[in-house]
């Protein structure tokens, strides 16, 4: 201490040599200084709010618990988007972008803007100069702030994506082998592949109100990921006591709304349904669903049809202590499933696991028993303490045009049942199917395949109405029916089928189609006769929707019922009919047509008759 | 620069020599101090950029990377070294490189603070270099969860709520039917 205190002559002068630099220019920034963001800053957020879905995936993956998911003005819940939006709160959040990085429709951003104080009426009590600190807690992209619009500021880069944007492939039988074979095509995952496409889905469960049983989608892939299928399994049947069938041939409509799906492919949720089904051992499902003893209440309900919905609630009802029995005209149970999808795509084994264990809980099933014929519906009123029916869409529908009453003039629906019967059918050189849904390609593809059994080659056309790119089948069905060999011809409406004789066709002729419906939205389809093409065939094939047969109801039950403009019984949400509260419909009569919302239908409806047995209130 | 990696070669075994993104050398932990020395005081590689460690919880290893620059080749060169990952709250433990660069002692401090990498002998190692008063796992561990910290340290605004998608979806869109999984 004694040395410091000694003044040295420059110590004297020092503090005055500061003022050589009077004159320059200050090194430091003034303030307010105006500088602006690098290009990539991670300043205040960004959102385009309709691009956004509303996942969730941000709040999820925020480490600070930063956002909030909330109801926004002007936005609406619908299939795919949940009508939520991301609130942050600046007090917590730590600028970190992950929620950028797992954006998944690339909807959050992040501006260059870092300056914000709130001023003039939002200043809070007691801290006049910034406002409270719920002014810094906003919707992202919703409240008109300055930066909204900024184009500069961090963007998730390309390429860099926490969750991979191509699915997992399935295995499946090459053209070569699949072409002239009846086998299942897809070969399923295996338990890496099944993990891997797990390990993509964000568990946000948009998809969840799209499937029309509302499956418990991230749940059971959650439970693939963490390798517990007995999990899986248990989650499957809450809802969906198909799931062998929906493993493999549901439409998926959930995949079409998949968050992930919004900048790569959606996950493959049917594909992961389908695994664990197929791996767990049918003789461990009374155990894992801990159905091996079920009580019974005394009472009987008949279900009309073992279909989907007709399974779907039975199952449900033998869950619930009824006595079921299912009444079946055909040799074997699983209606359309069995009857019109073909083998490739559903071997019959598979039905039959799905359809045993329903069975082993007690349910009866009646086959070769026709409801109308073999025993009336009365008798099932009668004798039963509720009837439900789940008949389907059995009757094909005709075109209607010149000729469609020709002998060689088939339905694909009866064409189908017959080869699942294994019943013989006509199957000549030259074949031409009028239709562009999947019934349509079911058809086409199974004839292809006899067709190149018995000529070794292939030579059917299918033509529809509609353009490529508005096929009513899936996308994936049109291509391989185009690599089995069959021609398709979209944009293309029938006009006249030309005959030769009693017993044999000449061909289709067809017309461009310029549009399917009207102004009004009416099905009016208008052609350009200019552009027709005649395609030649010994055998046309009609494949254009089904219709239902209700003639097992009673002429004057029939006249209490009221029909939608689908032609569609119209009952109240739990299935149950007006008028007639001992029946409850379901299935591609009543909704749909399709598998899923057959099984949500059947499920709906036992509930509901579970509630009219016991008497209550709806 | 291959030159100079041909030379250490000589000296020490390398486990994995790469130069995708810039030069990186891996070497044994008992070699790792020396290696450094060798290249700061024969090859010139005068500068330490910094010391830093990444976590790979799985394989149960700490992996530290000395960056060095060389002024003179104008050219910098990473040193890898694989450590034993200790479980907290044992201390994974490496040699010390503050004799070398003065500087090394903070980067030291920051891994140990951050890690639960011990330096013994390292000048200041046991002082907190930005966190004050930490009392749970040294936050780089991957085994730290930050959001279960940032729940249970700071307060929630009052006032907050959210929604889950899937819940309020039900709500919105199908509220009857969601009463059959009841």
């Amino acid at each position: 201490m004694g040395n410091s205190t000694k003044t040295s002559f420059k110590d004297v002068l020092y503090p005055f040599t500061v003022w050589k630099n009077i004159l320059k220019e200050p090194v430091t920034i003034r303030h307010p200084e105006k500088r602006e963001g690098s290009d990539r800053y991670r300043g205040f957020h960004t959102n385009d709010i309709d691009k956004c879905i509303g996942c969730g995936t941000c709040e999820e993956i925020c480490q600070n618990a930063a956002i909030d998911m909330v109801p926004c003005e002007g936005v609406d819940t619908k299939p795919g988007d949940s009508g939520l939006r991301p609130r942050v709160d600046y007090g917590r959040c730590c600028w970190c972008a992950l929620c950028v990085d797992v954006c998944t429709t690339n909807s959050l951003g992040m501006s260059n803007n870092f300056r914000w104080s709130v001023e003039g009426e939002n200043r809070g009590e007691g801290n006049e100069a910034n406002g409270t600190p719920d002014d810094y807690r906003f919707i992202i992209g919703a409240e008109n702030k300055y930066w909204d619009k900024a184009e500069k500021g961090y963007k998730k880069p390309d390429g860099y994506d926490l969750t991979p944007p191509d699915r997992v492939q399935m295995d499946h039988l090459s053209v070569e082998e699949r072409s002239d074979s009846f086998i299942e095509m897809m070969k399923g995952y295996s338990k890496e592949q099944a993990k891997k496409e797990a390990d993509r889905c964000v568990e946000c469960g948009i998809c969840t109100a799209t499937c029309p049983a509302h499956m418990g989608i991230p749940a059971y892939i959650r439970a693939i990921r963490e390798d517990d299928l007995e999990e899986g399994l248990r989650i499957l049947y809450e809802t969906n006591p198909l799931p062998e069938v929906c493993g493999r041939i549901c439409t998926h409509k959930c995949e079409s709304v998949c968050s992930i799906g919004n900048k790569g492919d959606a996950v493959s949720i049917r594909w992961l349904k389908r695994y664990i089904a197929d791996n767990v051992p049918a003789e461990k499902y009374k155990e894992i669903l801990g159905t091996s003893d079920l009580a019974k209440n005394g009472k009987k309900v008949a279900v009309v049809g073992a279909g989907p919905s007709g399974l779907s609630a039975a199952h449900y009802l033998a869950l619930m202590g009824y006595q079921v029995t299912v009444f079946e005209a055909l040799p074997y149970a699983g209606g359309m499933m069995r009857y019109g999808i073909p083998e490739y795509r559903l071997p019959y084994d598979q039905i039959d696991k799905d359809i045993n264990y329903i069975v082993s809980l007690g349910v009866e099933i009646k086959t070769n028993c026709k409801v109308g014929k073999e025993i009336s519906l009365e008798e099932l009123k009668r004798d039963y303490d509720a009837v439900f029916a789940g008949t389907g869409l059995h009757l094909g529908r005709s075109t209607r045009i010149e000729n469609s009453d020709h002998k060689k003039v088939f339905q694909s629906i009866d064409l189908l049942r017959k080869i699942t019967l294994r019943e013989e059918i006509y199957v000549p050189e030259k074949i031409v199917v009028i239709g562009g849904g999947n019934v349509a390609m079911d058809i086409t593809r199974s004839l292809a395949r006899i067709q190149r059994q018995k000529y070794g080659q292939v030579d059917i056309v299918t033509t529809c109405l509609e353009p490529a790119d508005g096929m009513l089948a899936d996308d994936e069905e049109v291509d391989e029916a185009k690599e089995e060999g069959a021609i398709i011809t979209p944009s293309y409406g029938p006009q006249s089928i030309e005959i030769i004789d009693e017993e044999n066709v000449k061909g289709l002729h067809v017309a461009k189609c310029l549009h399917i419906f009207d102004e009004e939205g009416r099905f009016n389809p208008a052609f350009d006769m200019e552009d027709s093409q005649f395609y030649e065939a010994d055998m046309i094939i009609e494949s254009i929707g089904q219709a239902s047969d209700i003639s097992y109801i009673p002429q004057e039950t029939q006249e209490t019922l009221e029909f939608n403009p689908r032609r569609q019984i119209v009952a109240d949400p739990d299935y149950q009919v007006k008028n007639e509260p001992w029946l409850f419909v379901g299935g591609d009569i009543a909704k749909g047509p399709d598998v899923i919302t057959g099984i949500s239908t059947g499920h709906l409806a036992a509930v509901g008759i579970d509630r009219y047995l016991r008497g209550d209130e709806k | 620069m291959e030159k100079v990696i041909e030379n250490v070669q000589k000296k020490f075994s390398l486990s994995e020599v790469t130069s995708a993104h810039g030069y990186f050398i891996t070497c044994e932990k008992k070699d790792a101090v020396s290696l450094v020395t060798y290249l700061k005081n024969v090859e010139g590689f005068k500068h330490l950029v910094l010391i830093t460690a990444v976590d790979w919880i799985k394989d149960n290893k700490f992996q530290l990377t000395y960056l060095l620059n060389n002024p003179q080749m104008k050219k910098e060169l990473g040193v890898r070294t694989y450590i034993e990952r200790s479980v907290w709250p044992e201390e994974s433990v490496m040699d010390s490189a503050h004799h070398l660069w003065p500087a090394a002692k903070t980067y030291q401090r920051e891994l140990h603070e951050m890690f639960g990498i011990d330096f013994p002998d390292s000048p200041e190692v046991n002082e907190p270099l930005i966190l004050e008063y930490w009392d749970d796992i040294p936050p780089y561990r991957k085994d730290f969860d930050t959001k279960q910290y940032s729940e249970d340290t700071y307060f929630p605004r009052e006032g907050r709520e959210t929604d889950d998608p899937a819940t309020y979806m039900k709500e919105m869109l199908y509220p009857f039917e969601g009463e059959k999984n009841v």
